[in-house]
């Protein structure tokens, strides 16, 4: 899948929006929003928060894990265990980028919260690779990958999943000996 | 096979709408579950018309209302932007379903021929047609530009033979909807032996295709 349509189904979250315009609830097919009262924090999907704020009709409220002590822990613990953690949020990444690419001035610290979220990302990341590695080389047929987030799956898998692909084809077509195949990985 | 036709029902008869337990919120959801599915799945999934259908019946329902309402309002471009982003996804889950049916027509058309009386079809009637277009075309395009300069005994092809078939034994990432006992890994290499593990609700694993088909087609788990 395309990052960005991972990032579509990341505006689905839900955030805290304090609008300056009044609106009654909105009856939308996927539920209702609102009612909209000037100063009365309200919860809306992503897509729509960023666009109010682009229209410079509300300010965002930073969802609770957005701030640099929880995410330096979260930091923290992502590199001292060699599993992954549980996240935030299913969408930690995408969110942050989208949130701090509309909304940064309303989001304290943000230049520190983009690091943040960006080293975590990288040591999972490397997790993921050490454990594809290991994977492809003890030639499992079954992995379990709780706490992974769609973002970071769809980052490595079609690559992974291709490769294992043509390493069953190789190994059930032709080769019945152990050939070294998974050196190039 | 129940659990995820709970909708299935309302199908063909008229007045869908009212007979299917689904609410709107939830009719979106299941359009995107259906989806994603589709997405990841190597070969071509049940077609669930009725949910397209609801939807497309949401989505004209309320650009109907939306003409009435007065322009430059607040509320309609929010409606507006909802309608996009569904049709999005729906345009994209039905774009996906026609490049599989390009991809493996024989195999689905053989599929649709050998299907029971009774059995739900993989392809909508829309499908069908396309599928039966695409592979007289196709056939037909063979034989003007090729096959019928070739010496006699070569003027047969078989695009059954010919074209790839989907490859079931490819790994997918899959997310539990509901719990699944003993699901039964096999090896991957002859030393290995086959064992059985179980899927607890919302665990993710990357497992073969195959292993899993019943349980996608049933909705137990969600491709990811």
């Amino acid at each position: 899948m395309e990052p960005a349509e991972v990032e579509f189904l990341a505006e689905k979250e839900l955030v805290t929006i304090v609008p300056n315009f009044s609106l009654d609830r909105i009856h939308l097919i996927g539920g209702d929003l609102g009612p909209f009262n000037p100063g009365l924090p309200v919860e809306v999907p992503v897509w729509l928060a960023i666009n109010l704020k682009q229209r410079q009709k509300c300010r965002l409220i930073p969802p609770e894990w957005m701030d640099v002590g929880k995410l330096e822990e979260i930091r923290d613990q992502e590199r001292k265990e060699d599993t992954f953690t549980p996240m935030p949020s299913p969408y930690y990444m995408e969110l942050t980028k989208l949130l701090l690419n509309y909304a940064s001035d309303n989001i304290p610290r943000a230049d520190e919260i983009r690091t943040l979220v960006k080293d975590t990302w990288d040591t999972r990341m490397a997790k993921l690779r050490l454990s594809a590695d290991s994977f492809v080389r003890q030639q499992e047929a079954h992995a379990k990958l709780d706490n992974l987030t769609l973002m970071e799956i769809n980052s490595t898998g079609t690559f992974l999943t291709q490769a294992l692909d043509h390493m069953y084809k190789l190994r059930t077509n032709l080769q019945p000996g152990e050939g070294s195949h998974s050196q190039e990985f | 096979m129940a659990g995820a036709m709970a909708a299935a029902a309302g199908g063909d008869s008229d007045g869908e709408s009212e007979e299917l337990v689904l609410t709107p919120a939830q009719l979106i959801h299941s359009l995107e579950q259906a989806w994603l599915n589709e997405k990841f799945a190597p070969e071509l999934l049940e077609s669930k018309p009725e949910i397209i259908e609801c939807v497309v019946e949401q989505l004209d329902h309320m650009e109907a209302n939306l003409k009435r309402a007065k322009k430059g309002d607040l509320k309609v471009s929010v409606h507006h932007m909802e309608i996009e982003r569904i049709r999005f996804v729906l345009s994209s889950y039905l774009r996906c379903r026609l490049v599989k049916i390009e991809k493996f027509f024989p195999h689905i058309l053989e599929k649709e021929k050998s299907r029971a009386e009774g059995e739900p079809s993989i392809l909508s009637p829309e499908e069908f047609a396309f599928a039966k277009e695409y592979m007289a075309n196709t056939e037909t395009y063979l034989k003007n530009v090729a096959l019928k300069h070739m010496p006699p005994n070569l003027q047969k092809v078989s695009l059954l033979k010919s074209v790839p078939k989907p490859n079931l034994d490819s790994f997918v990432f899959l997310r539990v909807l509901e719990r699944q006992e003993n699901i039964l890994v096999e090896p991957e290499t002859d030393e290995q032996r086959e064992y059985t593990i179980d899927l607890e609700e919302g665990s993710q694993h990357l497992i073969r295709y195959r292993t899993v088909a019943p349980l996608v087609a049933s909705g137990a788990v969600q491709l990811i």
